[in-house]
């Protein structure tokens, strides 16, 4: 028997987090800011979970927990009662050390919850308030910022971002960001734009009597499987093969700096019983691109801009330019381990959406208005857990799914989904699992297979088949293409692991060398990777890893990427400081063949660059606590590129071979 | 004499494309992944399979490709074990009557103690073209099954080594192959099983299926190949001494392939 009372110092690095962030978020973009999923994790752990009076949702809000697992562990606690001991885990179907290693790390048995205490003396006695501002630049000057161009940025090169966080317990939260990205000015006054460039705050309350939550400000709404309803943090196809099925969080405070895919209004979860019912309103105003149409003479949306990024006059200008009102509910009913949800809402535009004028975009929503509906189900029967969503958007198209995770033997576990959307399904919340990032004109089936036959030794493989009934922006017919991976750990003891990853996708898409007609061709893309990660002492840890690309188009000769570091990670128990670095290095043939790779960085922050062409990447990373509750912390990187005399593009570009970065941030905690 | 000419034909000639072994629903559904399993199919996957069988067992089955009349196999096998060892039949019609393939095959095989199964297999083919005329030949298959622990058996088997053609003028080849891979038993309900196939002058394929039983008599399976790439996916029933497999593969651009068979245990 095992015990799990192990001691975790805070520290800048933390192996946990980093390895659930990094097996779910493989597909994702780079630059999206998964602060809200590290503020969540980081959240539990100082605030554990307890076991004993937890709901299906917030074992959810934990990601690396699949719907089995929560089912099992649920379910456990129905017939035995509370949990006693931690070591009960362990007799819990489909818990095998690693899940529970982890899951205690954010959970425990005993810890308190609830407004059980509570009072407005307490309320500020007892509160947690958390005030964190970070800054970072770019060491180089860009020529966006030099005085003579005439095209430039109109505010400063640093971005600054202050948060302020208050808790009370989990029940009652407040959250306020402030934040200028570089190039932005510190404060508007143009264009009727007036102060911060981003500003976003939330006061959320749970379980205040019937109300289960209550959010004001700026919230976010995840309902099923994704097609209808979505917005915020989503994952898709990643080493993790239980993502496909999406555990819907409902409604959640808004907390992140991307600026887009949030609500900003008000809503609440009332419980009635057997059902929950949540109504939400929102108006908030988008950034868009406009052109004027010809036959009306009207401006019409030509694009919405996801960036967040108000630099020059022009972003600007598309700044806040539509306006976007929204409203709807969701109405859910849970019984027993059955669960169906109801969600329609109605969204409408401040202007038209401009019709598409490529043929790949011919079916594109058009029009200011647009009603969606949607009907999604989960249960459980016996050692399977079947899920799905059926959508559809009123006058337009249908978009389903159907998938079932299930656990056939104690070392086996299989997922299979099939998922169907159609070229003319339109929600503008919608990040149904797929090929592409939206879950339009695409089918698919995926299945995956994990084995774990002791735990020592895991295996994790799926394949997905895709089509594209429709043209695709540089696709210009309908077109196929699958995708295998397999991804092998060994841990042959608690301190030292090994990983070792191989994925191959083969797509098709517009020939490279086109005479008169555009013909598709197939495009291999193998990626092999392998990580060793080791524990040297209490205080060292080291970890390597070699990635390979290998991109080839029909027609033209193997192109390759390379990617080598070496990380090493300082994290004593008992000390003020801690800290990492990492040196890596790349070599690849062009953007093709580029690789990502995740980065530490100071807490909440996150970053997976990708690198491209040849050079030498640096950083390192520390954090420093001054006193109880003060803490600070550093970060300097580098790269350095081989033979190029420019680094960047556009208003970015630096003169010379290097572009370095300087990142400070400093919490307070009272 | 004839004998002789034969011999001729397996030097000389030089020819080469792709035939279809059918190896039944219960291995296709798995992905063809089937090298390291134990089933009446084995006959015509790994002959050494045939070995493992308690009793005799008959089974036919139908193919159809892509929902093409013409690309259907009919097929037909039979083993039973005698002792330590097993005689196995094989039989495969594919094609209409203006072109028609048929393999004809005897297997022996043979359990050396019960971790160790071997067999050698004759094959007969016959080629017919109408307006062009007719071709025979022989092939040899030899296959091996190896028990490594409890759960887990790894299989071998070699296809057509010496590489025998049906002549000069045709280009038609029977394929020589070499697939080795593993199966392993996770529970009394579960089974996987992989292997990877390289057949000469074509590429390398990874395939891998498996077979989860839902109640006692009724099987589902799945599986993959990955080059091509194709999806497989199947369920056997499995009522007193009658079995009924049935098998559907996807290949994402040619469509569907469906097969069933019907088998009897003595």
């Amino acid at each position: 028997m095992l015990s799990f009372n192990t001691v975790y110092a805070q520290q800048t690095n933390d192996p946990i987090i980093e390895y659930i962030i990094e097996s779910i978020v493989d597909n994702q973009a780079e630059d999206f800011d998964y602060t809200e999923l590290v503020d969540r994790l980081n959240y539990y752990r100082r605030n554990k979970i307890n076991l004993n009076k937890t709901s299906r949702e917030q074992l959810q809000e934990l990601v690396f927990l699949n719907p089995l697992q929560i089912n099992a562990l649920l379910n456990h606690i129905t017939i035995n009662g509370k949990l006693i001991d931690e070591l009960e885990l362990q007799s819990i179907d489909g818990f095998n050390l690693e899940t529970i290693k982890n899951l205690l790390y954010f959970a425990g048995i005993n810890t308190p919850s609830g407004f059980e205490n509570f009072s407005f003396k307490n309320l500020f006695k007892e509160g947690r308030n958390d005030i964190l501002i970070r800054y970072n630049r770019y060491l180089e000057a860009q020529k966006g910022y030099s005085p003579g161009s005439t095209s430039r940025y109109l505010g400063t090169p640093e971005r600054v971002l202050t948060r302020y966080r208050f808790a009370y317990s989990n029940n009652i939260q407040f959250s306020l960001n402030v934040e200028k990205d570089p190039g932005e000015k510190y404060w508007n006054n143009t264009n009727n734009q007036t102060g911060p460039d981003f500003v976003s705050a939330s006061l959320y309350i749970k379980d205040l009597r019937k109300l289960k939550k209550l959010a004001f400000g700026d919230y976010t709404l995840q309902f099923g499987q994704g097609l209808t309803l979505w917005s915020g943090l989503s994952f898709g196809k990643g080493a993790d093969i239980f993502t496909v099925a999406k555990q819907d969080l409902g409604l959640r405070a808004y907390t992140s700096v991307n600026e887009y895919s949030y609500f900003r209004g008000v809503a609440t979860q009332i419980n009635l019983g057997k059902f929950d019912f949540t109504p939400f309103v929102s108006y908030i105003n988008l950034d868009a691109g406009i052109a004027l149409n010809p036959i009306t003479n009207a401006e019409d949306i030509s694009s919405l801009q996801q960036s967040g990024l108000h630099r020059t006059n022009s972003e600007l200008n598309n700044k806040n330019r539509i306006g976007q009102f929204i409203f709807g509910g969701n109405l859910q009913y849970n019984y027993k381990k059955l669960s169906i949800g109801l969600t329609a809402y109605h969204s409408k535009y401040s202007k038209n959406f401009a019709p598409g004028n490529s043929l790949y975009n011919k079916f594109d929503f058009t029009g200011n208005s647009l009603n969606n509906a949607g009907i999604n189900y989960s249960y459980t029967l016996k050692n399977t857990y079947f899920f799905g969503e059926f959508a559809h958007s009123l006058n337009y198209g249908f978009a389903y799914v159907n998938g079932l995770i299930s656990s056939l033997s104690p070392a086996v576990s299989m997922v299979l989904f099939h998922r169907n959307y159609q070229k003319d399904y339109f929600s503008f919340y919608n990040q149904g699992i797929g090929e592409s990032s939206t879950a339009v004109n695409e089918k698919g089936f995926f299945g995956g297979l994990q084995i774990k036959p002791s735990r020592k030794f895991e295996l994790n493989f799926y394949t997905d088949l895709f089509k594209f009934p429709w043209l695709k922006f540089r696709v210009d017919a309908p077109s196929t293409g699958y995708d295998v991976f397999s991804q092998f750990t060994f841990a042959p003891n608690k301190t030292t692991k090994f990983i070792l990853r191989y994925q191959f996708q083969n797509k098709q898409q517009n020939a490279a060398n086109q005479i008169f007609v555009n013909t598709l061709e197939f495009v291999k893309k193998s990626n092999y990777r392998l990580d060793a990660q080791y524990q040297i002492n209490k205080n060292f840890s080291l970890k390597n890893r070699l990635e390979i690309v290998q991109y080839h188009e029909e027609n033209t000769n193997n192109r390759f990427g390379f990617l080598a570091y070496q990380d090493i990670n300082y994290s004593p128990l008992s000390s003020k400081l801690s800290g990492n670095m990492r040196l890596a290095m790349f070599e690849t043939d062009g953007f093709d063949t580029r690789i990502y790779a995740y980065e530490n960085d100071v807490l909440y922050g996150f970053s997976i660059p990708g690198f491209q062409e040849k050079g030498i990447r640096f950083y390192t990373n520390a954090r420093y606590n001054l006193k109880r509750g003060v803490d600070f912390w550093l970060r300097y990187s580098i790269t350095k590129y081989n033979d190029q005399t420019t680094v960047g593009s556009g208003l970015d570009e630096i003169q010379g071979n290097s572009r370095s970065e300087i990142k400070a941030q400093i919490r307070f905690q009272f | 004499m004839k004998r002789f000419y034969f011999l001729i034909i397996f030097i000389v000639s030089n020819f080469q494309l792709q035939a279809q072994i059918n190896y039944g629903p219960r291995i296709t559904a798995m992905g063809g992944a089937g090298v390291a399993l134990q089933d009446v199919w084995s006959a015509q996957k790994n002959q050494a399979g045939i070995a493992g069988l308690k009793n005799p067992i008959i089974s036919a089955g139908y193919e159809n490709r892509f929902g093409v009349k013409e690309l259907s196999t009919q097929s037909a096998v039979f083993a039973i074990p005698i002792k330590n060892y097993a005689l196995g039949a094989s039989f495969q019609s594919y094609g209409v009557d203006a072109y028609n393939e048929v393999k004809t095959g005897l297997s022996l095989a043979k359990s050396f103690g019960p971790k160790l199964l071997a067999a050698i297999n004759l094959n007969y083919h016959q080629l017919k073209i109408d307006n062009y005329g007719n071709s025979q030949s022989f092939s040899v298959e030899v296959g091996l099954q190896y028990q490594a622990f409890e759960k887990l058996w790894l299989g071998t088997h070699i296809a057509n080594p010496n590489q025998s053609k049906y002549g000069e003028q045709t280009e038609q080849i029977i394929p020589a192959h070499i697939q080795f891979g593993a199966s392993y038993l996770f529970s009394d309900q579960l089974t996987i099983s992989s292997e990877v196939e390289k057949v000469l002058d074509n590429q390398a394929d990874f395939k891998v299926g498996l077979e989860y039983k839902v109640v006692k008599f009724v099987a589902l399976r799945g599986g993959i190949s990955v080059n091509p790439f194709k999806q497989f996916a199947g369920f056997g029933i499995n009522y007193e001494k009658l079995n009924l497999d049935f098998a559907i593969a996807s290949h994402p651009v040619l469509g569907y392939s469906p097969q069933i068979a019907i088998g009897y245990e003595f």
